[in-house]
């Protein structure tokens, strides 16, 4: 089956700052991809350039058959974006916004007001359909935002950070809504800075840094495809002197060790049950007093340290 | 192929956002009021016999038609303000984003632009033209026909300005500046017999002029109108046709990309 968004050598520079460099990624119909990656990353850019809103520097990309830079008015009849920052008037209601959205969609006027209903029920927002937003909190504010899509159930529903400013039981809410949309045969593009959002609802994740398309897979997948299987974290009273840090990596199955902070390391390695007391040993025979000691499972934040040597938090603050 | 649903869609949502605005609405009536009950009322007891008939018997009249037309050009310029707005929260984004083409969209902001500024103006334009007393209403309806593209054409100029300048503060200022210079250059508030010479020439070819004096033409003040009712359309089309169509490029090429200010 033809992909339904192809990106080809995608670029958008802003004067002298690549934003995002030469971009080659496909997306199936009917799958979630997630692409994650620190701000700055250049998912937004990519989003934007996908809707027509801003236009490529260089390459192209295909919604369906249509080539967004020589055809955007088709391309945007397949696409529906609910964007990172809600973009609301202050006087504009709920209602209005949605209304008027589903009208510009060309939803007939039955189907519109039973789904802008269903929508604002369904996102707690019926009770104030008729405020101003201005008056709204920026959770409700991005679940008008959200709502903007589940209405217009597009081909293609392009998400930017669904969920930032939300409640935990708002995001699992919207987290199966999409997923009921993928399942009523849109495709859905989600961009997230968050780990556990990429990894609950992703079929496949693209993952970016500084406008570039490092890795992209099945969540599963990219996790397994990292060397060094099991991930042990260590707290230490003070902080590690780089001469234990380069120690540390000759242990045999140590892959890498990544310092979170000077006194947190990240060790990646195989067989940690029988590496592990050796890893304690070391510490004491380097008079390095460890505080806490934790294992866990590879998560896709290990996976982007795989490839960029640093945390998504490290690669949000640089 | 430009879909007139949807041009209709996005003039819509300008009309219903224009009449949210009720503070600007009713500062605007109070002051058309002022102007027509004190301003005129005053001014027109001042002027000698020979300036009344310079303006076709009544400088009240004349006064009453021209502030019409002020009041028609300065509510419409407002979407350029709105389209100040839209940047400053990011809807223009979203407007860019939704299924509807650049030269749609454009073209529905000129219609709503200029169809909310007429709801806004019909009412004291029906009063000017009760004090008037019309006496050719298809005259009348031929004028109003042409002020409804007059007011697309002043859209499309708003929008043009607000998308070529990008800065809100440099778009107010100018902005005044054009009302200060495009009104009092115009036959609005006064005929062009009393203007200097030099004054004239631009007065003559300035779409304000060409609105009022056709707006006069269609109440029946023809011997007011310092421009012949044919040149006075003539004017009005290109108007609104240069404007819509630099409206509808402008948008396009400079809407995208931010820069807003």
């Amino acid at each position: 089956m033809a992909p339904i968004i192809r990106m080809v050598n995608l670029t958008k520079k802003f004067g002298d700052f690549t934003a995002v460099d030469h971009l080659n990624l496909e997306v199936e119909e009917g799958e979630i991809l997630g692409i994650l990656g620190p701000n700055g990353a250049g998912k937004t850019t990519t989003l934007l350039m996908l809707t027509t809103v801003i236009r490529p520097t260089e390459g192209t990309a295909f919604i369906g058959p249509y080539d967004v830079t020589k055809e955007p008015d088709k391309a945007r009849t397949l696409i529906g974006m609910a964007f990172q920052e809600p973009k609301l008037l202050w006087v504009d209601s709920p209602w209005d916004i949605l209304n008027w959205h589903a009208k510009v969609c060309g939803l007939p006027p039955d189907e519109r007001a039973k789904r802008v209903r269903w929508a604002l029920e369904e996102l707690e927002l019926w009770n104030d359909r008729y405020k101003s937003v201005h008056a709204f909190s920026g959770g409700m504010r991005k679940r008008v935002e959200i709502a903007k899509i589940l209405i217009q159930r597009p081909k293609i529903a392009i998400v930017d950070e669904p969920t930032a400013q939300i409640d935990v039981v708002g995001k699992h809410r919207i987290w199966n809504m999409l997923r009921d949309l993928r399942d009523e045969g849109s495709t859905i593009l989600l961009a997230t800075n968050e780990l556990y959002e990429a990894d609950v609802l992703s079929d496949r994740v693209a993952i970016m840094h500084k406008g570039k398309l490092l890795v992209c897979d099945e969540p599963k997948k990219l996790k397994d495809s990292i060397p060094g299987g099991d991930v042990v974290e260590i707290a230490l009273e003070k902080d590690a002197p780089e001469k234990v840090l380069n120690e540390l990596r000759e242990i045999p199955r140590v892959v890498n060790v990544l310092t979170v902070k000077p006194n947190y390391l990240k060790i990646y390695l195989n067989q940690a049950e029988e590496v592990l007391p050796k890893i304690t040993e070391f510490f004491v025979k380097m008079h390095v007093q460890i505080r806490s000691i934790r294992m866990s499972e590879p998560s896709l934040d290990d996976v982007f340290a795989h490839y960029t040597g640093l945390t998504i938090e490290e690669a949000q603050r640089e | 192929m430009i879909s007139l649903r949807k041009v209709w869609i996005v003039a819509e949502r300008d009309i219903k956002m224009f009449l949210r605005y009720k503070f600007l609405l009713i500062m605007r009536a109070i002051w058309f009021i002022s102007q027509i009950a004190l301003f005129g009322l005053v001014v027109n007891h001042m002027f000698r016999v020979d300036v009344q008939a310079a303006v076709g018997g009544s400088y009240f009249n004349y006064y009453a038609a021209g502030i019409v037309i002020t009041m028609l050009y300065s509510t419409t310029v407002f979407i350029g303000y709105d389209i100040y707005e839209e940047a400053d929260h990011g809807v223009i984004e979203y407007l860019l984003s939704v299924p509807v083409s650049r030269k749609e969209l454009v073209l529905g902001r000129s219609v709503g632009g200029g169809l909310r500024s007429f709801l806004y103006v019909g009412p004291m334009m029906l009063f000017v033209l009760y004090l008037i007393g019309v006496s050719n209403p298809l005259q009348l309806l031929v004028a109003l026909l042409s002020l409804f593209l007059f007011t697309f054409g002043v859209a499309g100029f708003s929008i043009t300005l607000a998308v070529s300048i990008k800065s809100s503060d440099r778009f107010d200022i100018l902005m005044g500046v054009i009302d200060a210079l495009i009104v009092r250059l115009s036959t609005t508030l006064y005929p062009i017999a009393y203007m200097p010479p030099y004054y004239r020439g631009i007065a003559l070819i300035n779409p304000l002029t060409f609105a009022a004096d056709f707006f006069r033409w269609g109440a029946g003040l023809e011997s007011a109108a310092s421009v012949p009712p044919l040149l006075a359309a003539l004017g009005i089309v290109a108007f609104f046709s240069i404007f819509t169509f630099l409206g509808v490029v402008l948008h396009e090429r400079r809407l995208e990309g931010g820069g807003w200010q």
